[in-house]
């Protein structure tokens, strides 16, 4: 496992400096004979070498994508591989796949780069160091549901969607590709990669989710069944489709099989993103030292977690389900002793809040209000009422929108009053871990005002 | 004719449900205007809004099925079957019957839409749903015209109450179509509301949001 820099987003991504602390998990580096790259970590970095992975390198080390020649194929390969989505909601792959192929209109097939989740890196990092692998899996998936509309659907960064096209020039140019990509735009939004948000801004509406069903598998794009697939989930499709099921197995547990790109943040204010098999000791992707309060878990929709809590756990459903929170797309920020849950979870929540899309009463209404009672919460000598009012408007929204941003804000709203509760009584007798309030969550540096903005 | 006699108590039973049918759909035509707005019942939770709209919407059928029934059977005029529903056809004030069977026409379609509205588009439901106000007006025109009795004294000034609240209801309808926050700026609204001073302050609209500055966070 190698700790890779962050690509930036704003700024524009700079490659990956490999090196730095290796980790090692038992089991998960053996090497394959013949010289591939076997079932050891990274899988989806590379190991060594110069990246950005360019076309070259790229071919000598993967060869070019095996495609099956008919539709479908692909599908039990994958169903045995047990491969989820990435993007966050696990999703048995096959499944999505096997629903689009069975479909009589012509599909749309998106690779979904749209990372809105400000605490993650991984998808922005994927793209840039190792694209190819991403437009590999990209026209495998076109090819097993027989679709010749294929997009990639990346925020505006003026760098990376550069490199994206060249890549794709590149892949056209060496007939690789047999359907031609498009890079689409998505709007800075923290909902903009949710699968019905995508469809409607690909279909020339704002990226904003509607009610489901009908799933966007069934009506997507321009009302076609469209395949969504988050990059990095793509990425390992194109793996599973070179080296099998039993090689993709060779990471993770039995249940959840296979590795995932985590981003993560250390309590000493590092940022790395990491491939890791699923089943790792949360231990030791993070520091859980005396310099670490909590983990927060799954990003701005999941969880808290006690810092002793999260050292019995390790980075899969089965463990952190029962514990509130989820794998999610890769998350974990340990929170530093010396910082105020309260306060970041405020200005979290407020960040969330608005960044709902004004569609659903409960969440426009509900989110504002638990996000200015929070506030309230993390002032010194706080109205009593705040933490009886944010609970039960928690349960007011809970559920009750069109997509799962009330859901997840409530859940790591509600996790917070739990893990911080002793906070919470410093607050009550006006007194703070950190009266400077000092920020440590990441959050994007503007809102949406306008319709433009989510177009 | 005074006083209710087995042979009148049909025709009496008919006009008073007619009246009470009246009353009660103008008081679903103004519910519906408080749910579009948004509105709610002073000292009431907004949902009951919405509820009162919709249960009232019901018991208006139901009057109205009273109202048809005792029409039909009473043997004053004979008005035949059909013609509670096909407009136009009956024999007796053809026209003014008609606008009633216009009406019932409506509100049924109406009943049946907003019960399959799950599984209809939004758009296609909202369209249909702007034919309240037509099946409001027919059986306003039908209960002045096919009997009398609205049209003088005291069921003349409640009429006219009705006609005039549906009138200023739609007028404020109308005066507040333009102030809808758009939904881009609706959780930003309620945030300022909660917390005033700390709220987001909007943006130049040439700017990308990506850029603009952060007012509301500490």
């Amino acid at each position: 496992m190698t700790p890779h820099t962050t690509v930036p987003q704003s700024t524009g991504p700079r490659g990956s400096q490999p090196g730095g602390g290796q980790h090692q998990h038992a089991g998960h580096r053996q090497a394959r004979p013949g010289g591939q790259p076997g079932g050891g970590l990274p899988r989806l970095f590379p190991a060594s070498g110069a990246v950005p992975v360019d076309l070259r390198t790229h071919l000598s080390r993967f060869a070019p994508p095996p495609y099956l020649g008919q539709p479908g194929r692909l599908i039990p390969v994958l169903r045995a591989a047990g491969l989820t989505g990435r993007g966050g909601a696990a999703f048995p792959v096959y499944r999505k796949l096997a629903a689009v192929a069975e479909a009589r209109t012509q599909p749309v097939v998106i690779g979904n780069g749209a990372e809105g989740e400000p605490a993650s890196d991984k998808d922005k990092s994927l793209l840039w160091i190792s694209p190819h692998l991403v437009l590999d899996g990209l026209q495998l998936a076109a090819e097993t549901v027989d679709s010749t509309a294929v997009g990639l659907y990346v925020h505006r960064n003026g760098r990376l969607q550069d490199r994206l096209r060249v890549a794709v020039a590149e892949r056209s140019a060496a007939g690789l590709d047999r359907v031609p990509v498009e890079i689409i735009d998505a709007p800075p939004r923290f909902l903009a990669g949710e699968e019905s948000a995508l469809a409607s801004r690909i279909s020339g509406a704002p990226a904003m989710p509607r009610f489901k069903p009908p799933r966007v598998f069934e009506r997507g794009v321009a009302g076609r069944p469209t395949l969504v697939q988050n990059v990095e989930t793509l990425a390992h499709l194109a793996l599973i489709a070179r080296y099998g099921p039993d090689w993709f197995r060779g990471a993770g547990t039995a249940d959840e099989p296979g590795s995932m790109l985590c981003t993560l943040h250390q309590a000493d204010g590092r940022r790395d993103v990491v491939e890791t098999g699923l089943g790792t000791p949360l231990g030791s992707l993070v520091h859980l030292g005396p310099g670490t309060q909590a983990v927060l878990s799954g990003g701005y929709h999941g969880a808290w977690l006690p810092a002793a809590d999260a050292g019995q756990l390790t980075l899969s459903n089965a463990h952190l389900v029962p514990a509130g929170s989820f794998v999610g797309a890769g998350i974990l920020a340990a929170l530093p002793a010396d910082r105020c849950g309260i306060a970041e979870t405020a200005r979290v929540a407020r960040y969330l809040a608005l960044e709902s899309a004004g569609q659903c009463g409960p969440c426009f209404n509900g989110l504002p209000r638990i996000a200015a009672a929070l506030d309230e919460v993390a002032s010194p000598r706080p109205d009593s009422r705040a933490v009886t009012d944010i609970m039960r408007w928690a349960g007011l929204a809970d559920g009750r929108g069109a997509c799962h941003h009330p859901d997840g804000t409530v859940r790591f709203v509600r996790s917070a009053l739990h893990v911080f509760a002793g906070e919470i009584q410093m607050h009550a007798q006006g007194r703070c871990v950190d009266p400077a309030r000092r920020p440590f969550l990441p959050i994007p540096a503007a809102t949406a005002m306008d319709a433009a903005d989510w177009s | 004719m005074n006083g209710i006699t087995q042979s009148t108590a049909l025709w009496y039973a008919s006009r008073a449900t007619g009246v009470v049918s009246l009353l009660l759909l103008t008081g679903v035509v103004l519910l519906g205007v408080l749910v579009n707005r948004q509105g709610r019942l002073p000292g009431f939770p907004k949902f009951v809004v919405t509820g009162l709209h919709r249960n009232l919407s019901l018991l208006a059928v139901t009057f109205v099925a009273v109202h048809v029934l005792t029409a039909i059977a009473d043997s004053y005029v004979s008005i035949q079957l059909a013609a509670i529903v096909i407009p136009f056809i009956s024999s007796y004030k053809p026209v003014w019957l008609g606008l009633g069977a216009v009406s019932l026409d409506l509100v049924l379609a109406l009943i049946v839409t907003s019960l399959l509205r799950a599984r209809m588009s939004r758009r296609l439901w909202r369209g249909l749903h702007w034919f309240s106000y037509a099946a409001w007006g027919s059986a306003v025109v039908h209960s002045l015209y096919s009997s009398t009795d609205l049209q003088h004294g005291l069921l003349l000034y409640t009429a006219i109450a009705c006609w005039l609240s549906v009138a200023v209801a739609g007028a404020w309808r109308m005066t507040q179509a333009g102030r809808d926050i758009p939904r881009e700026g609706r959780a930003a609204a309620t945030l300022d509301m909660m917390s005033p001073g700390r709220g987001p302050r909007r943006g130049r609209r040439d700017t990308p949001a990506s850029q603009r500055p952060r007012t509301d966070t500490r």
